[in-house]
This record gives C-alpha cells, structure tokens and sequence, in this order.
C-alpha cells in the first residue's frame, strides 16, 4: 500500500500541472491602472475531433477593457470557461498579477477576483435585486444585515456610476438593468477582472448604448474587463481598449482598437472579406403573395399584442418589420405561420383565405417560416439531420409511401441541401445539438428554402449570428427575393431591415408606425417611430396612400 | 459544468455517439454491480449469495417450478413495457396500466360470458378486440384531456387506475359476475380458453410481435417519426406542423389498447386462473404493471431491448420468491434486489452520457 501511494505520488509530481503552486489570495486590492493583471500562456485545450484552444497568449491590465472578438466555434467559450475555472486546459499556465495559478473551480477563480457575467442571466426574478446581489455571498452570516449589504452595494454603485433601484424586483427591471445587477453581484464579490459573455445580445439599441456607458466609467478605474464578441462589431469598436481576435481556436490578432476597422475585424474573425453591404438585385415585383388585413393576436400572456395591421407582399418582395421585441412583431409572424390563433382580420395567401388554415396545411401550400429560436423550436437537438429535414418532408407523398417514410429520398435530399447551404457537420447522421448557432440556422434554411415556399417568413434570421453566417443567410435571402418569393423579414437590427427591403413597417406595441418604402427610408426616423415617436402628418399621409396603393 | 473526479490521470469525456453495443456493454456492468451489490445484503443474512442466486435462477426457469409462472409473468410485463414506452415516445407519461389491465379484463369477460357459447375461432379474437377497445377507451380519456387542455396525463391515469379497480370489485364481489365462491368471478368457458403452442398460451408470441411492430413504427413509419419529432420537442413539432391533440390521442389509445389486449393473456392465458380471481389477486397482477414503468426505462424506450428486460425482470421477480420460501431468509428481500437492480441502471446511465479516459502523458 504505502508503495503505491508513494508511486502515485511519483507520477503526480511529474504533471506540469503540479508545478504552478495554488494561491488561495491574491490581493488584488489595490491594484494600480496599467499593471498587467492576468497573462495566460500556450493555453491549448483539445476536445473530441477539435482543438478547441490552441495556444493561446492573452494578457489584460487593469482599467482596461479588452474584447476578445471570433465566430462561434472559434473557441471563445472554452477560453471563458478556462479563465473562470469551469474547464482546465490541458496545457499552457494563466499567472494573475504575475503569479502562476491554476484553478480548481470556478470558486478559486472567484477567490482570486475573478468575476463572469453569463449571457443567459442567472437571476432569481422574485427577488429584488439586493437580494440577488447578496445571494450565496460568502460575508452573509446566519442573520442578514440587509441594511448594511444595501449600503455597501450603494457604494459600489457610486463608485461605477449605476444608477439602479435595488428594492426593485428583478422581474420588474428591464434586461439591462438586469446585466448591470450582474455585474455588481460580481462586483460585490470583489472581483477586479470581469469576464461578460455577449453582453449586449439581449439587450436593445438604447439599453446597448446605456450599458456600454457604464462599461467606459467602471474601467477609469483599476477594473479589468473582458467582454466575449461574436458579432456587434461597432460595439467592439465603440468601447474597448484592445481586441484579441480567436479563429478555430487560434490567435489571429492582437490590435488596440483605435488602429482597427471594421472591416478589418470582420477580416479576420472569417478570415476573408466580407462585405457589409448588400447590393439589392433589381427584381421586377410579381402578383400579389400575402394580403394581411387588419390582423389581430393575443400575446401567450392573454394581452392583445397585434393591434390590426394590414400590408401586402408581392412576389420577389423583401417587406421588413423593424421594432424592439415585444411590439408585437412575433405574435404576427406566428399568426401567419398558422401557429397562433387570430382575434379577427383576414390572411390571404395567393388569393385564397388562410386565415383558419393549420400549420400543416400552410407548410403544404407553400408558406416557410424561419423561427427565431434555433433550438427546441427550429430544431429538434436529439434528432440527426436528416430527421431534421424529415420534419418538413415526412407529410410529402414525394417521401413517403403507405405511412412509411422513404429513407434513401429523404438521405439524398439532405445531402444535396447540407451541401447546397454549407451545412459543416462531420455526416448527415450527426444530432443537431453538436452544431454551431451558425449552423443551426443553415439547417434550418435548408430545410425551408429547397422546399420552394412562395412566402418566407424569417423572423430574427440573424440574430446572434457571427458575421461570416449573418452574410450567408442575408445572401440566401437575397437569392430567395431573385427567384421571386415573396419574403417577410422581420428584425431587430434596423441597418438590417434598411440593407434588405424593399419596404419597411415600424412596429411599435402592435401597430405600423407606418409603412414606408426603402428608398425614402432612413436611420433616424425609422429609429424614432420603432421607439414610438408620433409621425408628422406629412409622413402619415404617404404612407395611407401606399396602403391604399395595394389594395 | 463538467463533472469532475477526484483521480489524476483519468478525465471525463461526453460520449457523442452511443453505439449499440455500448448500451448493451453498460446493461450488463449494471446487472453484475446489482448481484455484487446484493450479496453483501445476503451475507449480511446469513446466506450464501452464489447458492441463493442458484436458487433464485434455476426454480425460475425450471419447467416443473417456476417457469410457466415466469413466461406468463414476464409477458404481461412485456405489454405493460409496451404500453408504458409509446406514449413516452411522445412525451407522455403513461402510469394507467393497471387500470387499462382492470378495464380490459371487464371487455374480455363482458364478451366471453355474453357470447360463451360461441366457437373459440369467433370469441377468442371477440375478446381481443373488446378487451383492446376497453383499454384503447381509458387511453383516449387521459390523451384528449391532455392534448386538448392540457392536463397532467399521469394524475389523470393514475385516478382512472382506482377506478378501474373498483369497476372490476363491483362486477365480481358480490355483482352480477360473482361464481361460486363469493369474491371470484365465474369461470371462462372452455371455448375462451387460449390455445397453446408448444405448451405455452399463443399470446405469449403475439406481445414481441407486436414489439418488433412498434420498433418498426418508429423506425420507417411517419406517424411513428410524428410521436418521436412531439416527444423530442412540443414547439419544433407544432412548427412542422405536427397535431399534439392527434399524436398524444394516437399514443394512448394504442398504449391503453395493447395494455387492454393483455388482459386476454393474463386470466384466459394462464391455466391457474380462467377466472377473475380475488381482488388481492387481481390487485397483485395489476401492480405487476408498475415494473413495466422500470423495464421501459431501462432499455431506454427501445421496444426490442424490453423483450429480453422484461423476460429477466419477469424471472428475478419470479425466482426472487425462494429468497424467502426457500431459503427462509427475510419478507421483503426479494424486493431489495429488485431496488438495487434499478438504482444500479439508473447511476450506470451516466456513461451513455460520459466515457472515463486515461489522459495520455505529455511528452
């Protein structure tokens, strides 16, 4: 027995791992601007069939913000998770403030000063939000002194310049206070190196621009922080100090940002050019698709969210829908994919009323809808590929004979529209879950769009998309428009709605602000009417007379 | 997070792909950790594990002893595996066995009392249908409360279960269908009996027919890719425009119909009953169900796999009876092996998800 101990020891001590000796504290109180407070050096990390890091050198010093920009896949996650003690690499050292460290957990890192904001947030919403900050905190003792906490988490909100309600429950406040709570809950903790996953993906323009804010105020001082990008690359631009730009898993550039453009970062995050302009094909408008008119929705909650709006759309026409989530915009979209019931008004598609007819009935007739949730909702994770693509085939005589699915047609569609669309998977038989954001929504394109619908839906078609796949899809849409679908885009990203339509619709709780056409569309007052602001009566009379133009 | 082990050199990895034989490989490590697992409770008794498991084994295949009792067993758990894992498919829990058992015994016997005088070429499959339709009737209930309003389907079927069992209770204790003795009901007649192939009932074929008829549902068939596409995600499926209220309809009126069907096997099938017996009696088979919930579980809702879990589920509860007849040892031991078996299946499921890997030394 004491033999093998004694062996196991042997071998334990040969690890390089043991070398680097565990430091409980580090003090990174008092920690000065511009002293380098975390290094990482070679960091590789293999996964089954990837290298998810491969060498990775990065270094941030205090009162700096440093993104680190890439596509998904590109290993930006698994670097995260090693910086904050969820994974250990399987080579390479992280030294914080020149010291080597390894961590055993995310608590070791957290213990050093180390904080993360996690995209999908991990608030208990009946809670206020001192409670939420005060939560597991290791300074509670068995009876809370809430008062005390209240005051210490005011100070820090002095100190950074939040302006939040802390009696507020978290419900109650808007997603980017939420973030804010966040990050003083890391705060709190006392971490002085933040790491935030995608930190402006839920949140709208104002709310980005607020935020964005307080990052600038919170790094004057000694706060490091590190915000993790996939796409937004203004944002990047607007806010950080230096960038770091990962490609499968590799370190392709470090550049401090007042040197970079835009164009160079989206260079090389793909690693070609890519452009962010789209050229709008001249496409002569067709018959009349879709006819909505005066179409109403509950909301899930049992609110009316679609306050009657009525528009056409014609063959090889790109009609965009522009607002912040939740005017209604979605209750809309599902309306007319026949996934929610209707309050009155009438859908025409092709000249007959659908408006009663069933999801299954408007997939045969040739209606396609691209859902904004990729996973559960756009696809089914556990099913292969080919299952996935089955899900729009399987009523299709073409596929099936006497109840029995057609396997080899349904295996030889796939692979043409896998390949057709730029599906990366190792074969059609892999599970949907092990696929990229990116790839995800390739799928489910190429599940829609082989199948010739005469009207595409697409409902947030790019949203938390990395550059190289928003290209993609916006290309494929474009395609779409030239073979003369008829295409309903509907986005939260104005510049994408203004690149791609040919009329845009601001919605705002319910309702067109109008319905303007692109041409004489432009950013500041299609920003204003998404954020409500009333029309100028010239404004409004055009756009009644476009209405009544189409009918 | 990954789960972590306390052990230098080893690392966990996600398994991607799980093969066949990887599932049958980690059946079998679970079943030796629950006779391993077992044996310490046996020598904690007194008994010697390696002759109790003899015993355990050879009385329930032995066709003088225990094995008729084992086949009939073993197939009624079969239906109930059968039953219970369609519906999962689609996302449904199905825990009404045991009354889609009570209500298709009271079609089956409803026919062959009615109709007894009838040939068995025209009242066996009689019974069937009826016994099929009574189940099927059950399913429906707990499938359109759930697909249309959205119900618990397990509170739904669980009640009906209690209703089934005093259905039958006031049909044989002291109501129209009581025989001589008070508490039984009054004998088949002949012609209901179930003919025999080689010595065993025929329905003992006809439940891994209709196993490998439900694999092939799912495999090849649309309506079978419809209950796998609802069971793997509610929203995905309505999106491929998919009917809920029409698949969860689907699965538990063919789950409460196959259920129904056993009811034939188990009181026309075994030679010991041809009659309804007493409660207790009925009670006791009705609880057999249950472990159709097990059996279903453990081979992961694939219905060829519950053919041999059920037949060894079916002989571990059989043989397990020595343990205390037999061999004289404590009430209640057999059913400590039985919760060992499963608690060992359910924490060995974790390496469908993960494989332990020596990590390679680096040079």
């Amino acid at each position: 027995m004491p033999a093998l101990t004694q062996k196991i020891r042997n071998i334990v001590s040969r690890t390089p791992m043991k070398r680097g000796r565990r430091i409980r504290k580090i003090p990174l109180e008092g920690i000065k601007r511009g002293e380098t407070i975390l290094r990482t050096k070679g960091i590789t990390k293999k996964f089954p069939g990837v290298v998810a890091n491969n060498h990775i050198d990065f270094e941030i010093k205090a009162g700096e913000i440093h993104a680190v920009l890439g596509e998904n896949g590109a290993g930006k996650t698994t670097l995260m998770n090693i910086l904050f003690g969820i994974l250990r690499p399987d080579k390479g050292e992280i030294y914080v403030r020149g010291r080597r460290v390894e961590f055993k957990s995310p608590l070791d890192a957290i213990d050093l000063g180390i904080g993360m904001v996690h995209q999908h947030r991990k608030l208990i919403p009946a809670h206020t939000a001192l409670e939420n900050i005060v939560l597991g905190h290791p300074k509670t003792e068995k009876i809370l002194d809430m008062r005390r906490a209240g005051g210490e988490v005011k100070e820090l909100c002095r100190k950074y310049g939040f302006k939040i309600d802390l009696n507020t429950r978290v419900w109650q406040l808007p997603a980017g206070e939420q973030q804010l709570v966040e990050i003083l809950k890391a705060l709190y903790r006392g971490a002085k190196l933040l790491i935030l996953d995608e930190p402006t993906s839920v949140l709208t323009p104002l709310e980005t621009e607020r935020f964005l804010k307080s990052l600038r105020t919170m790094a004057k001082g000694e706060l490091a922080i590190i915000p993790f990008i996939t796409h937004k690359l203004p944002e990047v631009l607007s806010v950080s100090d230096r960038v770091t730009i990962l490609r499968r898993g590799k370190v392709v550039k470090h550049l401090e940002t007042r040197k970079a453009t835009m164009k160079a970062l989206a260079k090389h995050m793909v690693g070609r050019e890519v452009l962010f302009r789209l050229k709008k094909p001249k496409v002569k408008k067709g018959k009349e698709v879709l006819r909505v008119e005066n179409l109403s929705a509950l909301s899930d909650k049992g609110i009316l969210a679609l306050k009657g709006v009525s528009f056409s759309i014609r063959e090889g026409e790109i009609f965009g829908i522009a607002g912040i989530s939740g005017n209604g915009q979605h209750e809309l979209a599902e309306a007319l994919a026949g996934l929610r019931k209707t309050e009155g008004g009438k859908v025409v598609f092709q000249g007959r009323d659908i408006t009663r007819a069933s999801t299954l009935e408007r997939l045969k007739k040739g209606i396609g809808y691209i859902p904004p949730e990729r996973v559960g909702v756009g696809t089914v994770g556990e099913f292969s590929l080919v299952d996935n693509i089955a899900m729009n085939l399987y009523f299709d005589k073409e596929f099936s004979k006497r109840g029995l699915l057609d396997y080899k047609r349904i295996r030889k569609h796939t692979e043409k529209a896998i390949s057709e669309f730029d599906v990366m998977a190792p074969n059609i038989d892999t599970k949907a879950v092990h696929l990229s954001g990116g790839n995800l929504q390739k799928l489910i394109l190429a599940r829609a769009i082989p199948r010739t619908p005469r009207l595409l839906i697409a409902n947030l078609p790019t949203h938390g998309l990395d550059v190289g796949a928003t290209e993609f899809v916006r290309n494929r849409l474009m395609a779409c428009k030239k073979e003369g679908m008829g295409i309903l885009l509907i986005s939260e990203d104005l510049d994408e709605v203004l690149q791609m339509s040919d009329k845009i619709a601001p919605i705002y709780e319910g309702k067109f602000v109008d319905i303007v056409p692109a041409e004489k569309a432009s950013k500041e007052t299609m920003g204003a009417m998404m954020a409500g602001a009333p029309l100028e009566r010239r404004t409004k009379r055009r756009g009644k007379q476009l209405l009544g133009g189409h009918k | 997070m990954r789960p972590k082990l306390g052990l230098r050199g080893l690392k966990l990895e996600k398994v991607l792909v799980l093969t066949g034989r990887d599932a049958v490989k980690i059946s079998v490590a679970s079943i030796i950790t629950a006779f391993i697992l077992f044996s310490i409770f046996l020598l904690l008794e007194g008994a010697n594990p390696i002759e109790a498991y003899g015993h355990i084994f050879s009385y329930a295949f032995d066709p003088r002893l225990g094995l008729p009792t084992t086949i009939h067993r073993s197939t009624i758990l079969l239906f109930a595996t059968l039953a219970f894992i369609l519906p999962l498919k689609a996302g449904l829990w199905n825990i009404g066995m045991e009354g889609q058992l009570y209500l298709g015994t009271v079609g089956a016997f409803a026919v062959a009392y009615a109709f007894g005088n009838l040939p068995s070429g025209i009242l066996i499959p009689l019974m069937l249908i009826t016994a099929g339709l009574f189940g099927a009737i059950y399913g429906a209930f707990a499938g359109f409360l759930k697909g249309k309003l959205g119900v618990n389907e397990i509170v739904i079927t669980l009640m009906l279960n209690l209703i089934g069992y005093w259905l039958l209770y006031t049909l044989v204790v002291g109501g129209p269908w009581m025989g001589i003795a008070e508490s039984q009901s009054r004998p088949l007649p002949a012609s209901a009996w179930a003919p025999m192939i080689w010595k065993v009932p025929f329905t003992v074929f006809l439940a891994p027919a209709i196993a490998v008829m439900l694999y092939f549902l799912f495999k090849r068939s649309t309506i079978g890719f419809q209950v796998k596409a609802l069971g793997s995600s509610q929203p995905a499926a309505e999106h491929a425009g998919i009917n809920p209220l029409k698949i969860s309809l689907f699965v538990m009126v063919v789950g409460g119909a196959l259920m129904g069907l056993s009811a034939y096997h188990t009181w026309a099938g075994d030679p010991a009953f041809h009659l309804i017996p007493r409660p207790e009696g009925y009670r006791g088979i009705g609880e057999l169900t249950y472990w159709g919930i097990m059996v279903g579980l453990i081979c992961i809702l694939n219905p060829l796999a519950a053919i041999p879990a059920a037949i060894f589920v079916g002989s571990l509860k059989e043989g397990g009876t020595v343990l205390v007849r037999r061999l004289g040892l404590t009430y209640g031991l057999d059913y400590v092996f039985m919760g060992i078996l499963f608690l060992t299946f359910v924490a060995l499921q974790f390496f469908y998800r993960y494989r332990i890997m020596r990590v390679k030394k680096k040079g």
